[in-house]
């Protein structure tokens, strides 16, 4: 009788314990996810879903061939892949680098270094973008000090459609090298001391204590910054709103930002959209996949 | 270089340990050197676009124009008057201030007493509903938002402040759920028996001996949810359009827009924007640091 009580009393708790989460999470995480996927392969143009005078019908995968033939679309992705790209061998080897010497180098003020680097990390990704644009523009601070050492030089940065993608570059890997710098910089921390002291005793030069010791104690965090990262780059939105808009002429254009247009600018087009989206859950996907294949190759002959 | 520098100092390479115990000493001191200047550099590189943007905020427009490099020569703040007032900043920040603390309290609250009841209650439903919200870690804004807007709008939730907290908090339960059940699992299991065996209810274990024992995570949680709520502008910039309920973010995008060459006003604005951020970041630098790197590495 006493068990029967404690089971019922039991499962009372965990059911009430479980519900808030669960009930938010499925109404607002995962049932959109489900309803976007379903959209994506529909004709839904708004409105009642239904009982609407134009019943809302499966048309399988038209949207996604609508997307594939845009050329917006391949241009967003180009941009996006050149955003994984920068992430992936600009930010978190840099972070590293910074991270490595202020551990190796036991630089006086670390605290002091520390708080800079990571300092740009904290700003809102809209204010970093508007500041970098006017930084870049014709008026700012760049056209001035480049014009002192080349007189007439005209500033296009932003302007020329087949570079203004680098600028937004350099802004990101400005902005988010500090992320890698701190998770890369905690890590070091955790390596024991008296291995590095005993490879050092043994005549490991540098570069051999990085290469046998550091790196490979360090070859899963690394797997989770390159996760991070191609997962942070196919969201990028904020910063290229606010810095370019996608301009000139949609050459800075993500998917992101060509999803977000095709929903809520101009005509909506809600199917088209999300194809888009679940095309980037899919691509997020299959990078994550591959960067864990490749781990396992490295890390199998590491050993 | 660093390298070439050592082999200079010290031919003897294949000597014997105290010879390289020596060296390890003298690499040292070039090390040092060369690292410190790469961290200075990047240092220098990392502020100098802020320090400008403060120094600017204090020049008029004309002067902007006119001094786009140096100091100012009168310092003009009136710059911050103006934007305070056109740009409703006082309201902005209340808004961002109110979105950021209930959704942090709610995320916490709701993750936490989820975790305790997978990590700590035996059910058969724990795989599925625990999974999903680990699947969920992984999810993008973008792949829910048309969704969302549609639905907020068939509710009437458009445009009112439940319709952008109530996504800030579904969004933020995946890591939160995920980073509160590892860490309840390491609570030991004997601690919550012996409270049962004395008679304590679930609820009350929950509130006396896990929520108090889970104070890191807690933390860490904390700090991860402040930042990306109050950084949020995708979501709440297709949810509100009415100018009371904005949050900063979206605030002062729509005022750079409207005011693109009136620099002065512009730059007191980014400054107003991006203030109360890094207050709270000065004030809890090694706090966010190490939740920052302990969420990521989880997550």
């Amino acid at each position: 009788m006493k068990m029967l009580r404690t089971r019922k009393e039991e499962r009372r708790a965990y059911l009430l314990l479980v519900l808030p989460a669960v009930l938010l999470y499925f109404a607002v995480v995962a049932f959109p996810m489900v309803f976007s996927i379903w959209m994506s392969v529909s004709d839904y143009s708004g409105g009642q879903i239904f009982g609407g005078s134009t019943p809302v019908k499966l048309i399988g995968f038209s949207n996604y061939s609508r997307m594939w033939n845009d050329k917006y679309f391949w241009i967003s992705l180009k941009n996006n892949v050149f955003i994984v790209l920068i992430s992936v061998f600009g930010q978190i080897p840099l972070g590293f680098v910074l991270a490595y010497a202020i551990n190796r180098g036991r630089v006086r003020a670390k605290g002091f270094y520390q708080t800079i680097i990571y300092l740009p990390c904290v700003i809102s990704s809209v204010i970093v973008g508007i500041l970098w644009q006017t930084i870049f523009s014709p008026y700012g601070p760049v056209t001035e000090l480049m014009q002192r050492s080349i007189p007439g030089w005209e500033n296009n940065l932003l302007s020329n459609p087949r570079t203004a993608i680098i600028p937004v570059l350099l802004v990101m890997l400005w902005m988010y090298t500090g992320t890698y710098f701190i998770i890369f910089l905690a890590n070091l921390q955790k390596i024991d001391q008296q291995v590095l002291e005993a490879a050092r005793i043994d005549g490991a030069t540098e570069g051999q204590t990085l290469r046998y010791v550091i790196l490979p104690a360090l070859s899963g965090v690394i797997v989770t910054s390159a996760i991070l990262a191609i997962s942070g780059s196919l969201k990028s939105f904020d910063l290229i709103y606010a810095m370019t808009g996608g301009n000139p002429a949609r050459r800075t254009s993500v998917l992101a930002l060509y999803m977000y247009d095709t929903a809520f600018r101009g005509a909506p087009n809600y199917p088209l959209a999300n194809a888009v989206s679940t095309f980037m859950m899919a691509f997020s996907f299959l990078l994550i996949i591959i960067t864990k294949l490749v781990e396992k190759r490295f890390g199998g002959r590491e050993e | 270089m660093n390298m070439v520098q050592q082999t200079i100092v010290d031919p003897s390479k294949k000597n014997k340990r105290r010879k390289s115990y020596l060296k390890s000493s003298e690499v040292g001191l070039f090390s040092r050197l060369f690292f410190g200047v790469v961290l200075t550099l990047f240092s220098v590189l990392s502020i100098m676009p802020l320090v400008w943007l403060a120094l600017s905020s204090f020049k008029t427009t004309q002067e902007f124009q006119m001094n786009r490099l140096g100091l100012p020569v009168n310092w003009f703040f009136k710059n911050y008057v103006f934007a305070w007032e056109i740009g409703n900043m006082g309201t902005l920040v209340l808004n961002s201030v109110f979105y950021t603390t209930i959704s942090t309290i709610a995320v916490v609250l709701f993750s936490m007493t989820a975790a305790f009841a997978f990590a700590k209650i035996k059910s058969k439903a724990t795989p599925f509903l625990y999974g999903s919200f680990v699947i969920g870690i992984l999810l993008t804004v973008q792949s829910i938002m048309v969704p969302l807007f549609l639905m907020a709008n068939l509710v009437d939730l458009l445009d009112t402040r439940l319709g952008v907290l109530i996504p800030y908090i579904g969004l933020g339960l995946p890591i939160g759920v995920y980073l509160c059940t590892e860490y309840v699992k390491s609570i030991h299991d004997s601690i919550i028996e012996s409270a049962r065996i004395d008679g304590a209810g679930y609820f009350k274990i929950f509130g006396r001996i896990v929520f108090p024992m889970a104070k890191p995570v807690i933390s860490t949680l904390s700090i991860l949810n402040v930042l990306s709520v109050w950084n949020e502008f995708m979501l709440i910039n297709i949810i509100v359009s009415r100018e009371s309920l904005k949050s900063l973010p979206v605030g002062i995008m729509k005022f750079s827009s409207a005011l693109t060459s009136d620099y002065g006003k512009q730059f007191a604005a980014l400054v107003i924007g991006l203030l109360p951020l890094l207050l709270f970041y000065l004030a809890f630098r090694n706090k966010i640091t190490e939740g920052v790197s302990a969420g990521a590495v989880k997550g």
